[in-house]
């Protein structure tokens, strides 16, 4: 099972960050587009055949991980304990392949390489910066609860017990680690100040990644093709 | 539009990094809470609701990165309700008394609950995430309808949820030493009201 960006040569490595992103949007707007339930079983067939050809075939077996406990409910809501298994394959088969068009991107797309994409295309270094920072930081703070979870039991806190008790066992895990993470707004604060980081200047990426006439056009498939079924649909 | 200034762009990514990292203690106390918005409403309550709406965008994007699966992002409204309803609620002092606070958490999980629910019943046919879904397959099993069982089941997560982050606010902002309180501009008019 793979999260998160992995390296590789394969077909969507090679392409460029928004590629494969809107290939990921395309599959949102194509899962509820399609007929139902046979156009999002066919968009995970095809995603399936995408992920061998791009040499991901370990994100097969993520989205399917990810994907199984979504089908066990629906088969219970809308199978065991209700009468609409059409429902439940169409929900089931709209889940799963959006996951597996998320994961292709994700797995595919180093975070750097989008950042420095988004810039070339003009968005401010304060956006790119809020979301590449964020992601720094989610990690160093789960670590940080984890060790403040660690050290407060240490003392004797107790987490079991009465709801109640366990309601308050967590003001003594959350107010350090809020604490600690205000305290260090300051300090950042200056070092962004002195990067000049809400200057309005659009920034010049080093090596920002290359784009083809081929993949706009693709792009521009992924953006037309979609719609055009969506509006289809409506008409018909 | 809101005006990222430094301190904005320190404070929000860390309190993103707050509502992801506050699961960590709910799974450790093994109470049925999220405490997901905890960053989103303290940056209502220290800065003011256009921060905290930035704060929740960020907030579910990451989520979203982070855990694989794009579908979250269609709760995006749920974190845009929250921000603005937190950032509504301080204006008027509620975090000033600890039973203001309480009350005020319970309106959130009620608004929160209303905004998720549509959601998770047209969208997800009723499955979402892990506790909620099987609450849902309970009351279901016992014979309530399938759009009452998801409204249920979100209803009395998100009352008990907002409830304690609310009431975590309130404790957190008495917590707070004077020095750093004095940076945030919306503290006093969270404790006192407007």
């Amino acid at each position: 099972m793979i999260l998160g960006y992995n390296p590789g040569n394969g077909l969507l490595h090679r392409a460029h960050p928004f590629t494969s992103l809107v290939l990921a949007l395309a599959v949102v707007i194509l899962a509820f587009g399609l007929p139902t339930p046979t156009g999002p079983l066919f968009l995970i067939g095809a995603l399936a055949a995408l992920a061998l050809a791009a040499r991901l075939p370990r994100v097969l077996v993520t989205a399917f991980v990810f994907a199984l406990p979504f089908w066990v409910f629906l088969v219970l809501l809308h199978v065991v304990f209700g009468d609409a298994p059409t429902r439940a394959v169409t929900v089931g088969g709209q889940i799963t392949a959006i996951l597996l068009g998320f994961l292709l991107a994700l797995v595919s797309v180093h975070p750097a390489r989008l950042v420095d994409a988004l810039l070339q295309r003009g968005i401010s270094f304060s956006a790119a910066y809020l979301m590449a920072a964020t992601l720094q930081s989610v990690p160093r703070l789960r670590d940080q609860a984890r060790a403040i979870l660690d050290a407060q039991r240490c003392r004797g806190l107790v987490v079991r017990g009465s709801p109640w008790r366990r309601v308050r066992a967590v003001v003594p895990l959350a107010i350090p680690l809020v604490l600690g993470a205000l305290a260090e707004v300051d300090e950042r604060a200056i070092a962004l100040d002195a990067r000049a980081a809400t200057s309005p200047g659009r920034r010049t990426p080093l090596d920002p990644p290359i784009d083809s006439t081929a993949q706009r056009v693709v792009r521009w498939g992924l953006v037309v093709g979609p719609i055009a079924v969506v509006v289809t649909r409506l008409v018909s | 539009m809101i005006r990222l200034t430094p301190r904005l762009l320190a404070l929000i990514p860390l309190a993103v990094g707050i509502n992801l990292a506050m699961g960590k203690f709910a799974a450790a106390t093994s109470l049925p809470l999220f405490l997901d918005t905890v960053g989103t409403v303290l940056v209502a309550v220290l800065v003011g609701p256009a921060a905290a709406v930035v704060t929740g965008i960020v907030s579910q994007t990451a989520f979203t990165i982070l855990d694989g699966k794009l579908m979250w992002m269609a709760f995006l409204p749920v974190q845009l309700g929250v921000a603005l309803y937190a950032g509504w609620v301080a204006r008027l002092g509620v975090f000033g008394v600890a039973w203001k606070a309480v009350v005020s958490g319970l309106g959130l999980g009620l608004l929160a609950a209303t905004l998720s629910w549509p959601i998770a019943y047209f969208v997800f046919g009723g499955v979402t995430a892990g506790g909620v879904t099987v609450v849902t397959t309970l009351l279901t099993a016992v014979g309530v309808p399938l759009e009452w069982a998801v409204y249920g089941a979100s209803l009395s997560n998100d009352l008990l949820d907002k409830c304690v982050t609310f009431l975590l606010v309130y404790v957190i902002l008495r917590s707070l030493p004077r020095r750093m309180a004095a940076r945030f501009p919306g503290v006093e008019r969270a404790r006192s009201g407007p």
